[in-house]
């Protein structure tokens, strides 16, 4: 399962927040570089992010995936399945 | 296959034999025959088609093979599955066969009408209220939903339409991710269990991060399954989102209740699970990046142009600084001398005036002399004169005094007496009195005794 620390939601929404500081025109050079590296961060977070689900498409059973992992003596297929 | 009847059986007082086509014919025309009647039961073993549908209705008593044509079934629109509670209307019938195709028994429906729908959603109704008493209905809603995930599992029927769905839905996203399909009958009695254990099997080895439950809708009874109360428990507890689809508008299914998120169709269920349109948020993530590097490149070249802006200004502001202290300067020049000639001017002017004040002022000294020159000589003798005659009569009032001088008058002979109290006695009684006086004369005192005893 894809756990990044930081989900894509959360990155896009601080770029948000971000690109809507520096519009301000408040932040000092300082904030405006801290921002402007972080948001670069968030931005490549993200393009990676829709670069994992931008490859072609990949379909799997999930029966086969089971086989495959019980073949691979990885011991059942985990769970309490009720019959 | 003679034409001829065969002789009996030896000793058998049973009819015949006959021929077994007739007494098949004569059975059906028997079993036509039966009252025509309504019965209930489940639908198994259900068959499908040209021209009947072939099922067995059954309860836990025993079993009826029953059958259709395919025109009265057509015209109910009923969606028959196996586990179908029915109740037919139709009679027994009988298809006596022929040399090649075998007989069969059949109970003839002519009317058909699925059972017990009330009953199911007043069931439903109450698992309802029981799971949601149970607080069930909160936990997936609770769990975060990426709005991108990398991987996502399908729980649908093989080969239905909802599959096609869920694809259409995900290629409306421009999601390309990982899809991991999870097939499973999705109607009949098995297919609550099933659909348990495969999302199951999802979570545990799907590595999924949502998953999307679709089937393409039906009736009440078709949808039965997902009402089933282990696998809306078994949904409930998933640490992993599931957004249910069964594509059914009027009548909720329990899963809807229990999931993350119901959706009407399979595709909004995949457009749901993947809440980013891929495409443009690619496009916008481009120009963010272009804003940032903008924004980041503006504020360090005006930044710089500010510092050499800064850098210039301090010499300018001296410089600025300079020129005005310098023009201070000759100001206060010129001030000075134009004062120091102020000055002098007034006190030549002041000069001028007291010469003039000093002459004007010898002059009348001198008027003044001359004028109090005869008055001076006047007073002069006024003084002289009154002084003689002063120290005239201060010479007779020193005669006078003199005169009167008790010393001088104590040397003419005159004493005076005193009393002990240094007191001066002035008469013959204070004597007597006194009895021990002092006497003054010009020279001397001496004690003495008054002896004149009263």
């Amino acid at each position: 399962m894809s756990t990044p620390e930081r989900s894509y939601e959360t990155a896009s929404a601080r770029i948000e927040e971000i690109i809507k500081r520096l519009d301000s025109g408040e932040a000092g050079l300082r904030e405006t570089l801290e921002l402007v590296r972080e948001g670069r961060e968030l931005v490549e977070l993200c393009a990676g992010e829709l670069e994992a689900v931008g490859r072609g498409l990949e379909e799997l059973r999930l029966d086969e995936l089971v086989a495959r992992l019980e073949a691979g003596g990885s011991g059942g297929s985990g769970g309490s399945a009720s019959p | 296959m003679s034409e001829t009847r065969p002789a009996g059986l030896d000793g058998s007082a049973l009819k015949g034999p006959f021929p077994v086509g007739e007494y098949a014919a004569a059975l059906r025309g028997q079993l036509r025959g039966f009252r025509r009647v309504q019965v209930f039961g489940e639908v198994s073993n259900l068959g499908v088609r040209a021209k009947a549908v072939y099922f067995e209705l059954r309860d836990v008593n025993g079993a009826l093979p029953c059958s259709m044509w395919r025109s009265d079934y057509d015209r109910l629109g009923i969606d028959l599955h196996n586990g179908t509670e029915v109740v037919l209307g139709g009679g027994c019938d009988y298809y006596p066969g022929s040399a090649t195709s075998s007989p069969s028994f059949t109970f003839r429906a002519t009317a058909m009408r699925v059972a017990g729908e009330g009953e199911l959603l007043a069931q439903i109704e109450r698992l309802r209220r029981k799971l949601s008493a149970e607080g069930l209905f909160d936990p997936q809603k609770a769990l975060p939903r990426p709005a991108l995930p990398r991987s996502l599992g399908v729980v649908t029927g093989e080969g239905g339409k909802a599959r096609d769905d869920v694809l259409a839905g995900l290629r409306r996203r421009g999601w390309e991710g990982r899809l991991v399909w999870a097939f499973a009958p999705v109607q009949d009695r098995r297919a609550a269990p099933l659909i348990a254990r495969a999302l199951q099997d999802l979570v545990a080895t799907g590595g999924v991060d949502a998953i999307v439950v679709a089937r393409g809708g039906g009736s009440v009874v078709d949808l039965m399954a997902f009402s089933d109360e282990t696998l809306c428990r078994t949904v409930a507890l998933l640490p992993v989102p599931v957004i249910a689809s069964v594509g059914h508008h009027t009548d909720r299914t329990l899963i809807d209740d229990v999931a993350a998120v119901s959706c009407s169709t399979p595709t909004h269920a995949a457009e749901s699970a993947v809440r980013v349109h891929c495409g443009e948020a690619r496009t916008a993530m481009t120009g963010h990046a272009r804003r940032l590097q903008a924004c980041g490149r503006r504020a360090v070249i005006e930044r710089a142009r500010r510092l050499e802006d800064l850098t210039r200004a301090p010499a300018e502001h001296v410089a600025r600084q300079r020129s005005r202290l310098h023009q201070k300067l000759r100001e206060l020049r010129a001030a000075g001398r134009r004062g120091v000639e102020l000055r002098r001017a007034a006190s030549a002017a002041h000069l001028t005036t007291l010469t003039r004040r000093s002459a004007a002022a010898g002059v009348e000294h001198r008027r003044a002399q001359s004028a109090l020159g005869p008055a001076a000589t006047d007073l002069d003798r006024v003084a002289t004169t009154t002084l003689a005659r002063r120290e005239r009569d201060l010479e007779r009032l020193r005669l006078a005094l003199a005169a009167h001088d008790p010393e001088r008058t104590l040397e003419r002979g005159y004493a005076l007496v005193s009393g002990p109290d240094g007191e001066l006695i002035t008469s013959a009684t204070g004597a007597r009195a006194a009895r021990r006086v002092s006497l003054r004369f010009h020279d001397e005192r001496v004690a003495a005794r008054i002896e004149d005893g009263s």
